[in-house]
């Protein structure tokens, strides 16, 4: 289970440190005035400095017992929390494949997997969709509008 | 008088086979992304965006902007029917449109809806048709301070009046500022924010941004609830449908009343749905009937779904003639324009007569086919509701990850768009306003370039904001909108000494 103000809290800290990125890798361009005008670091530093000081602000109301956030104590039950993971974790793996397996392996695979194996569909089904998918990317993207989708290291090792 | 003979002439590029079939699949493809969760107008017109490349700009412009008002409409469809807002803008519709088709008047809904949206996207055109090219030749005139004050009073605006947390919707400003700043830096040419990944000196498109944002976050938000789509009958009754529209008249007042704050919202970018929610609160506050709201009332319709349609569509009158968008998706629209090779603002009405007033005369034949076709096809796709989500939502993260990758051939794009899910999935949990995001993405740079030009002109000086009676009363009124939740802040502790801001967690649901 996930509070509110936990979620709160990781957000602000999350675009706080955005911002410090931000705020320290601008410094290397240089702020402020120079004789070719504001310096090409300053609006990004400004930025950083925005982002960093409405994060602390967000932090502090997030850590506060305000009663704003009182109202909401739970942000993400635990069944919540697995149904996102099985949105989520199947498609990272999904877009980690990519390089390996080429668009078009990886996606026939995920919509596979997706369907199969939490039996949303039967086996047959899944297989047919899955190929239908691959189909549909090749026609649509690598001959109706030329796109070429990346083929994959395995694809490549074999010569296609 | 000119206008309208401009406006002729554009009728003559618009009303042609080839654009009025790309209307109508422009239209067909709005619908189904309205009426899939997950997929809205801002990423459905992001996935067209990389198909358009090889047409005319006019031929490519119709066929995004018929697709933005498939997806208006799709996402009332959904509303009324399944009680699931296909689109934020329609959450609105949801409140009385789907009581009344629960009580056995879906097609007086739907009607409704229909009618008076489109009533809505007229004034809204029509706004546009006259106002539009008057906007332009004032700011033909305007130099960079100018542009940066009007830069300024677009993104305060949203501070002040987008119903966000203000500070929330300041830190979203800002990153995507700073986002917008990665990669080569437009004037010294000098690399930044790039943190030593060379891939990154390209910058970071804002497809990438918005597919990642709008889509996987959208889907993320939608997996948590398994909804159930238990619709009412989709059947519609064609007598019914002239009936219900032919009632519209009586209510001219909230008619006229929520065109007028869905084109206020929609010129200063306050977006759509913040309009549509407005626009209810306001019908609420003042109908006689306002205590029956929520039981499906049909002034509880037409409010939202007009002032929705209006902002929607007027939304494009700053993005035509300041290079300003009023909403999320205009602004992806705008960034569509840049790749074609338009400049966005006053010039596109001096070098792009065609392309502007083709534009404006398909929105009006555009409409029209948009109202003949989502009352045509509302059986199919309320059908399509019936396919489980579990087999929609793969093919959405493909659609995402193929849309994030053909943008420039990049992996690390795919990548990118995939981080940028989890902050759109935390920023909408957490009602962080995402519109104000991507505007600043897709703006961020000419915003930037605008404000150093002004201090290379003055050396450096801040008093060139307030040279001139123009630029002073932008600038102004840019502050004052910043400050306007500080001060209903402090006049809310002023009356109520000591009272919790109990009500803030009903405003936060008025977020885009």
């Amino acid at each position: 289970m996930i509070s509110r103000r936990a979620l709160e809290l990781a957000t602000a800290i999350l675009t706080g440190s955005f911002g410090v990125t931000v705020v320290v890798s601008s410094l290397d361009n240089g702020i402020g005035w120079s004789s070719a005008g504001v310096e090409a670091g300053t609006f990004p530093f400004l930025t950083g400095i925005i982002i960093v000081l409405g994060s602390l602000y967000n932090l502090a109301r997030g850590a506060l017992p305000a009663a704003t956030l009182a109202n909401v104590p739970v942000a993400i039950t635990p069944v919540e929390l697995r149904r996102l993971a099985g949105l989520f974790v199947p498609a990272a793996i999904f877009v980690a494949a990519i390089p390996l397996a080429g668009m078009y392996v990886a996606s026939s695979l995920y919509v596979f997997t997706v369907l199969a194996i939490p039996r949303h569909q039967s086996v047959p089904r899944a297989l047919a969709m899955a190929a239908a998918t691959a189909l549909a990317l090749y026609v649509v993207f690598e001959r109706m509008f030329q796109v070429s989708l990346p083929h994959g290291a395995l694809a490549a090792a074999l010569g296609f | 008088m000119e206008n309208l003979s401009e406006l002729w002439h554009g009728f003559t590029i618009a009303v042609t086979v080839p654009h009025l079939v790309l209307m109508v699949v422009g239209v067909l493809l709005g619908i189904l992304v309205g009426v899939l969760p997950g997929l809205g107008a801002p990423n459905g017109v992001s996935l067209l965006l990389p198909l358009t490349f090889g047409m005319q700009p006019v031929s490519a412009i119709i066929l995004l902007s018929s697709m933005y008002w498939g997806a208006l409409f799709g996402g009332s469809v959904t509303s009324i029917l399944f009680n699931i807002p296909g689109e934020p803008s329609s959450v609105a519709t949801t409140f009385d449109g789907y009581p009344m088709a629960r009580d056995g008047r879906p097609t007086t809904a739907l009607a409704t809806a229909f009618g008076s949206a489109a009533f809505g996207a007229l004034i809204g055109v029509i706004l546009i048709t006259f106002l539009a090219s008057w906007v332009a030749q004032v700011a033909l005139a305007f130099g960079p301070a100018e542009y940066f004050a009007v830069y300024f009073l677009a993104f305060a605006s949203f501070v002040g009046m987008g119903g966000a947390a203000p500070i929330k919707t300041i830190v979203a400003l800002a990153i995507g500022f700073a986002i917008a700043a990665i990669g080569i830096d437009t004037v010294s040419g000098s690399v930044r924010l790039t943190m030593g990944i060379d891939e990154l000196v390209k910058g970071v498109n804002f497809v990438v941004a918005v597919m990642g944002l709008f889509g996987i976050g959208e889907l993320l938000v939608a997996v948590e609830e398994e909804f159930h789509a238990r619709a009412v009958s989709s059947k519609i009754d064609w007598r019914e449908v002239f009936r219900a529209v032919g009632r519209l008249p009586r209510h001219g007042v909230a008619l006229l009343r929520s065109a007028a704050i869905g084109c206020w919202m929609g010129i200063t970018p306050g977006g759509p749905t913040a309009a549509s929610f407005m626009s209810y609160g306001i019908a609420r506050r003042f109908s006689r009937r306002g205590r029956y709201f929520g039981t499906g009332e049909v002034e509880g319709i037409i409010s939202p779904e007009t002032a929705d349609h209006a902002a929607g569509t007027s939304a494009l009158l700053p993005m035509l003639s300041l290079g300003i968008p009023g909403s999320a998706t205009a602004a992806v629209m705008m960034g569509g324009l840049m790749i074609w090779g338009l400049n966005p603002g006053p010039m596109l009405f001096v070098d792009q007569k065609d392309f502007v007033w083709g534009l404006i005369a398909s929105m009006y034949v555009g409409n029209i086919v948009a109202v003949a076709l989502v009352l045509l096809t509302v059986p199919v796709f309320a059908a399509l509701m019936r396919i489980p989500f579990v087999v929609i939502a793969p093919l959405i993260v493909i659609i995402c990850v193929v849309g994030a990758y053909s943008v420039s051939n990049s992996y690390l794009d795919v990548v990118m768009m995939l981080g940028f899910g989890i902050v759109g999935y935390l920023f909408k949990k957490l009602f962080y306003p995402l519109a104000p995001l991507v505007l600043a993405i897709v703006i961020g740079d000419k915003a930037e370039d605008a404000f150093r030009q002004s201090m290379l002109m003055s050396k450096g000086s801040l008093g060139i904001f307030f040279a001139n009676k123009l630029v002073t009363c932008l600038i102004v009124a840019g502050i004052a909108l910043l400050l306007l939740p500080l001060a209903l802040q402090l006049a809310r502790i002023w009356r109520k000494p000591a009272s919790p801001a109990t009500e803030t967690t009903a405003h936060e649901k008025v977020i885009i």
